[in-house]
């Protein structure tokens, strides 16, 4: 709480910037982790509750890459991402291509399952300790910000963020790619027809959004610490997310996770022991006035 | 046809447990899941003391049946202990990591006839649910108070707590507070933050703005520990000198690796470090490391399964392998021996151990890994928060 | 023969009274031999059967909503959970320890958090629905755990000692009473359940989930409709709550869980939606399943029970009881 004193209105400006800071930055975080689901989620209309064994996968092939292999932290994350991906190709061949377009309870259904098994294996294959990935020297120490000092790999995540933001929404809105797959997911029989070839365009969809949940799995591993449970543990998070934001809108999808953000850190802040209360209350309250969420496509 | 034939057997077989030559150990504890970190210390302990002591006591043979029980569920856990005396007919029940899950198992013991060894659940008010439990591992409260003293010795005047928003945080901040102010300290502010928090900073603002000295925090062991004492070191409370202050939960040695630079220098108060300098100590480390398989993962929970395996060893020869539970209980009121931990004692009235327990500080081994090194220890702790029950 | 295969179809208008009387009775008559198996052939394991069925009376609560009105909810345990606290604290705090008793409080307890949640729910579709739904739970489970004067918060809600039944059977060691008590509960429940989704009104529900639109054109209040239908499923989860809060003597933050609510919906899914059947067989298979590979390999089943949820999916997309059906209509359609 403010201290009562003759600088209280600079000390209550001072907190109001600094727990702002640190909304942004979770809201940055949450944003890069989930934006892969609600690329499955929106744009290809799978309930894909796995997402979150594809971020823990990509965090254990990172922490791996650089622990054991002592691979760069850039490195890393490319490697982390490309192999990701190569695992998930088999996933999406044989498993995601039968639920494409089956009612949402039985995509509920696969989804948990595959998030099961990954649990199991990752349980069995790395134990069931936390895993870090170690960051590199410049994204270690404070970053001094003048009124406070962050952490540099908060600023980070922060810059991943708006870069992932911008490099999706030119994508999905400005290639031709983009207007194949909002064509294939508006109608994938005219699409088809239209000589839009709908696998192929699904299989690279499906493989940005892994890329990206390995992605967010990485950069986030400072805040969502990779251990077999991760898969799980977030799930509900990652859901809420882009639900708040309306499935498929990148820009709803970023606004919500800062809206979340800072309801959350402030609440957490003004009074902790209700944070739960606040979060959900929120969520209810705005997704009663967005029924589609914040910025979702009317269908 | 077959498997009631094998029922009948069962039931048999159960009624004449007495005079058969496999005495069954149930252990119920967190295999899977999120906590299955703990679970395979409860194994590690058990594989240890059995690869030490061997799997027979007198005649009889020992087996121990395992049951999975993921994250707390009182319910299943029942179900499960149920299972275990009347399916299995074991004589003793043991394990159980999580409060709920042995409080959900009390009522039970006394018509099965079957004792009940905590190995974990650390709410002080368990044992007084049945006679016929026995813990043989720490409560909250016997963890939590000697920090206050620690703190008042060190010079901290005010301190703010903040921990998990269930159970043991609770304990743990009552623990805190009531001993630091005993000691004429004071509690500036009280924070409970939901289990779920995965950002810290906020928080860490808050103990910024308190003024206090020292935090003294308690979160569960695992992934949020991590984020909380990253949270504390990059909000710069480390730099600007506020005191950490922890029961050993915080830093317990299977998240040292992974907490590396960020837990340097973190006090803690617990009643085992696997650190700790003893012959039986050395003795036990090897043999659990080996049953574990990976070192970095044993830590706290392995200890207070091999001393519930010396416990119930101790029933079964009291007992000369005969059911009889409240026997068996009796039999190890007021024993006394030397533990990995150090020496310890089941005291006579209220069943939990007493204990040494021991102030450590985060430090670096010669080889660049972190460890607990213990630096003053608080000798026969019984457990407080019996005393605040009543 | 047609209405035979009309179980689960949604035109069961056609069939004839006489005929669903006699396939009724015949389920019921099914569902009691195999209680009776279970008993017989399972005499130590009582206490899990008696999970299992307070778990089907939550899966077949999550059924009415789901499988008859098309709502999605992955927070069903909060009617489930309320329950078991209601009854479970009428037990500790208001000395109310009569077992038939209790169950009534929990189903007006799960019947109140029905109104409350489905209230919230209702308001929303699909997706938006499913995070209501599961803000709901998390708010009654932080609810619970701050309440904990009277819940006990996280150390759990424990000294519930129910009476014996009708003064006679007391809960023993070997769960036979809890067992019977469980049985008796079931079948009731399942066979007022028929006669509900049987009813006028059941077949509303039914319409409302093929075509809402038609239904308020009809000019039938739907909101009205789904949330009746809410209260119905939260008495039947409570009901289960209860008969959990009475057999185990304890009751934890874990019954207000997402995570329960979730691996209730993975059973009914797992056993086909839509059918009273399938939920049961569902429950049964997915805890009977869990039960005996956790047993079996206590440190890494979890992967088993994933394969096993994907093997269903790809083989027996419609559930097991769904997909059982249409092959025994393949096999009748062949033979013809």
């Amino acid at each position: 709480m403010p201290k009562a004193s003759g600088l209280l209105l600079d000390h209550t400006m001072q907190t109001v910037l600094s727990v702002g800071i640190d909304a942004l930055a979770y809201g940055m975080v949450l944003f890069v982790i989930s934006i892969g689901l609600s690329v499955t989620m929106g744009l290809m209309r799978v309930v894909n509750l796995a997402h979150g064994a594809f971020a823990m996968i990509g965090g254990y092939i990172a922490s791996y890459a650089t622990q054991m292999l002592g691979f760069d932290y850039g490195v890393a994350i490319l490697v982390a991402v490309v192999g990701t991906i190569i695992i998930a190709i088999p996933v999406e061949r044989f498993l995601y291509r039968r639920i494409y377009g089956a009612p949402e309870l039985t995509q509920v259904l696969m989804t948990i399952g595959i998030t099961f098994c990954v649990i199991g294996i990752a349980n069995y294959v790395f134990g069931p300790t936390l895993k870090t990935i170690p960051l590199p020297e410049t994204l270690r120490g404070p970053v001094d910000l003048g009124f406070r000092s962050i952490a540099a790999h908060k600023l980070f995540a922060i810059a991943c963020g708006v870069a992932v933001a911008a490099a999706l929404w030119y994508l999905i809105e400005r290639t031709s790619f983009g207007v194949k797959l909002r064509a294939s997911v508006d109608n994938a029989a005219m699409a088809a027809s239209l000589g839009v070839r709908t696998r192929i365009v699904y299989a690279v969809s499906f493989a940005v959004a892994v890329g990206l949940a390995a992605f967010g799995g990485i950069v986030g591993a400072e805040l969502l610490p990779i251990e077999p449970y991760y898969a799980l543990r977030y799930m509900v998070t990652f859901l809420v997310v882009v639900s708040v934001g309306g499935a498929g809108s990148i820009p709803g999808a970023l606004l919500a996770c800062l809206l979340l953000g800072a309801i959350d850190t402030t609440g957490r802040y003004l009074l902790p022991e209700y944070g739960e209360f606040f979060f959900y209350l929120a969520v209810i309250a705005i997704v009663c006035v967005f029924p589609r969420g914040l910025l979702g496509r009317s269908r | 046809m077959k498997t009631s034939i094998l029922a009948a057997l069962a039931v048999l077989a159960l009624s004449s447990t007495a005079f058969a030559d496999t005495i069954k150990v149930g252990v119920v504890g967190p295999f899977s899941g999120p906590f299955a970190i703990q679970g395979k210390n409860f194994k590690a302990g058990i594989d240890a003391w059995m690869a030490l002591n061997g799997a027979k006591v007198g005649d009889d043979d020992i087996e121990i049946v395992y049951r999975d029980l993921p994250a707390a569920d009182p319910a299943q856990s029942k179900a499960l202990a149920q299972e275990l005396v009347v399916k299995e007919g074991v004589q003793y029940l043991a394990g159980f990591y999580f409060t709920p899950d042995a409080m959900a198992v009390t009522p039970l013991l006394e018509q099965a006839n079957v004792p009940l060894v905590v190995m974990n659940a650390a709410t002080s008010a368990i044992v007084t649910k049945s006679p016929l439990v026995v813990r043989t591992s720490f409560t909250t409260w016997q963890t939590s108070a000697p920090m206050a003293k620690v703190a008042k010795e060190r010079g901290v005047k005010k301190v703010i707590t903040v921990v998990s928003d269930y159970g043991p945080g609770v304990d743990s901040e009552n623990a805190f507070k009531t001993t630091f102010t005993a000691e004429g300290g004071e509690v500036v502010d009280s924070i409970r933050m939901p289990l779920s928090t995965n950002d810290f900073s906020p928080i860490m603002q808050r103990v910024k703005d308190s003024g206090a000295d020292a935090v003294f925090a308690f979160l569960p062991s695992g992934p949020t520990t991590l984020g909380f004492v990253k949270a504390y070191n990059e909000n710069g409370l480390a730099k600007a000198g506020v005191q950490f202050l922890a029961p050993g939960d915080l830093t317990q040695e299977s998240d040292l690796p992974a907490l590396g630079d960020a837990a340097a220098g973190l006090l803690t108060t617990f009643h085992y470090a696997v650190s700790h300098d003893s012959a039986e100590n050395k003795t036990f480390v090897e043999a659990a490391r080996k049953a574990i398989g990976n070192p970095a993962e044993l830590s706290f929970p392995s200890v207070g399964a091999y001393d519930g395996m010396h416990v119930i060893y101790k029933m079964i020869e009291a007992t000369s392998g005969k059911q009889d539970a409240q026997k068996a209980v009796d039999a190890v009121k007021g024993l006394a021996w030397e533990s990995p931990r150090g020496p310890v004692s089941i005291d006579a009235e209220s069943r939990h151990i007493t204990q040494n327990i021991y102030l450590r500080e985060v430090a670096k081994a010669e080889d660049g890994s972190y460890y607990n090194k213990e630096i003053a220890t608080f000798e026969k702790q019984g457990d407080p928060g019996l005393a605040a029950l009543k | 023969m047609a209405s035979i295969e009309n179980i689960s179809a949604s035109t069961p208008a056609r069939s004839t009274r006489p005929n669903w009387l006699v396939r009724d009775l015949v389920g019921l008559a099914v569902i009691l031999v195999v209680a009776a198996i279970g008993y017989f052939l399972f005499p130590n394991n009582l206490a899990l059967l008696t999970r299992i069925l307070g778990v089907a009376l939550l899966v077949l609560s999550i059924d009415l909503v789901t499988g008859f009105c098309g709502i999605a909810t992955l927070g069903h345990a909060a009617l489930f959970g309320a329950g078991a606290y209601a009854s479970g604290i009428a037990a500790v705090h208001f000395g109310i320890t009569d077992p038939l008793l209790m169950v009534v409080v929990g189903a007006v307890g799960g019947a109140v958090a029905g109104v409350v949640s489905g209230a919230v729910i209702l308001r929303g579709h699909g997706l938006a629905q499913l995070v209501l739904s599961i803000a709901v739970v998390h708010l009654f489970h932080e609810a619970a755990n701050k309440a904990s004067a009277y819940t006990g918060g996280s150390d759990g809600l424990s000294g519930i000692t129910p009476d014996p039944v009708f003064g006679i059977f007391a809960f023993d060691l070997w769960g036979r009473t809890a067992y019977g008590f469980a049985v008796a509960l079931v079948v009731i429940t399942f066979i007022v359940l028929r006669l509900i989704t049987r009813s006028p009104f059941g077949m509303l529900c039914r319409g409302i989930k093929e075509d809402p639109i038609r239904i308020r054109a009809m000019g039938a209040s739907v909101q009205g409709t789904l949330l009746k239908m809410y209260v119905i499923s939260g008495a039947v989860a409570g009901t289960g709550g209860a008969l959990n809060a009475i057999s185990t003597q304890v009751v934890g933050l874990d019954s207000l869980s997402f995570t329960l609510s979730a691996e209730a919906l993975v059973m009914l899914v797992l056993g086909g939606t839509g059918s009273l059947y399938g939920a049961l067989i569902g429950t049964v298979s997915f805890m009977w399943f869990e039960d005996f590979v956790s047993a079996a390999n206590p440190f890494h089943w979890l992967t088993i029970v994933g394969a096993l949820l994907i093997a269903v999916v790809l083989f027996a997309p419609r559930g097991l009881y769904g997909t059982g059906l249409s092959f025994v209509e393949r096999f009748r359609g062949n033979a013809k």
